[in-house]
């Protein structure tokens, strides 16, 4: 076969999937131009009680108490600082696990989960997990504990709560 | 290189087959699988968007098309190219150190690890012993 045949032939397949591939998920399409999935690939319908917040409405749900914030990373970082008064359930060791072992947190409660920053999918996972557990009102704070430590908010050094 | 003619066909349909039920599961869960692209910490949002709406019918049509001996050459061509790259993908995935899910078989994904570069390298070979051959 002559390499132009093959590469007419390349661009073909890679034409005609790209198309199938487009029409297939135009809606999805249509909801990525209007400012869906910009944080996290996670389909807002299917998992209804998971909203993502910003730093400043992060910031006032805390200044209010009105949530529970859970920190999803690793025990080690929790314990070395954490956003005051979080609690920790480190995504990566309980991902395999069944059972999140959260008897203390409140079902109707709001919960604002976080981890790392906007690099992290941690918290995205851990509160997938939690609106399975029937948790009703779940916030992702997308920009997560780089952007607070960022602003100086008010944090827990080393004090192991959890 | 592999010459006779049943081992190829065996391989054209081992290899299009794989990539035909890998295609349909992340099809049916586009924003699971461009998850694990962004997972992957190394593209940018928007093209793992992309990538995981066209992939997946790259995949089937191409595994398609080598199961049924159209475009033989091309999609193997293809395929080579894919199991390439996501041999690159893999190790250098290793040698940051993350921990991931491939997302090669949606919700049924393995680990990132060594075995996941065996079974590339296989279909991998499968693959070029296909685009090599001549009638």
């Amino acid at each position: 076969m002559k390499p132009k045949k093959l590469f007419y032939q390349v661009v073909f397949i890679l034409a005609f999937s790209s198309i199938l591939g487009i029409v297939a998920n135009f809606p999805l399409i249509e909801k990525y131009f209007k400012g869906e999935y910009r944080y996290s690939f996670l389909s807002l319908e299917k998992y209804s009680s998971i909203t993502f917040i910003t730093l400043a409405e992060a910031e006032e749900l805390f200044a209010r108490r009105e949530a529970l914030f859970i920190d999803s990373r690793s025990k080690e970082d929790f314990r070395a600082s954490h956003i005051m008064e979080a609690k920790n359930i480190p995504f990566e060791t309980h991902k395999e696990r069944k059972d999140l072992n959260v008897p203390s947190l409140p079902l109707e409660g709001t919960l604002v989960v976080y981890c790392d920053g906007s690099e992290c999918q941690s918290s995205v996972e851990l509160a997938k997990r939690l609106h399975k557990m029937d948790f009703k009102d779940i916030r992702i704070f997308f920009s997560g504990w780089a952007e607070w430590v960022r602003k100086g908010l008010p944090i827990s050094l080393e004090n192991d709560k959890k | 290189m592999i010459r006779n003619k049943h081992i190829l066909l065996a391989f054209r349909f081992v290899v299009g087959g794989v990539f035909i039920w890998a295609g349909i599961l992340k099809i049916l869960d586009p924003l699971g699988f461009a998850q694990s692209i962004a997972n992957y910490r190394i593209f940018p949002s928007a093209l793992s968007f992309f990538l995981a709406l066209v992939m997946p019918w790259l995949e089937v049509v191409c595994g398609a098309f080598l199961v049924f001996g159209i475009f033989r050459r091309a999609s193997s061509f293809l395929f080579s190219g894919l199991l390439g790259a996501f041999l690159v993908l893999v190790a250098v995935t290793i040698l940051r150190g993350i921990d991931v899910d491939c997302g090669c078989f949606g919700s049924l994904s393995q680990k990132v690890d060594y075995k996941l570069i065996l079974t590339d390298s296989i279909l991998l070979f499968f693959s070029l012993n296909i685009f090599f051959y001549r009638r």
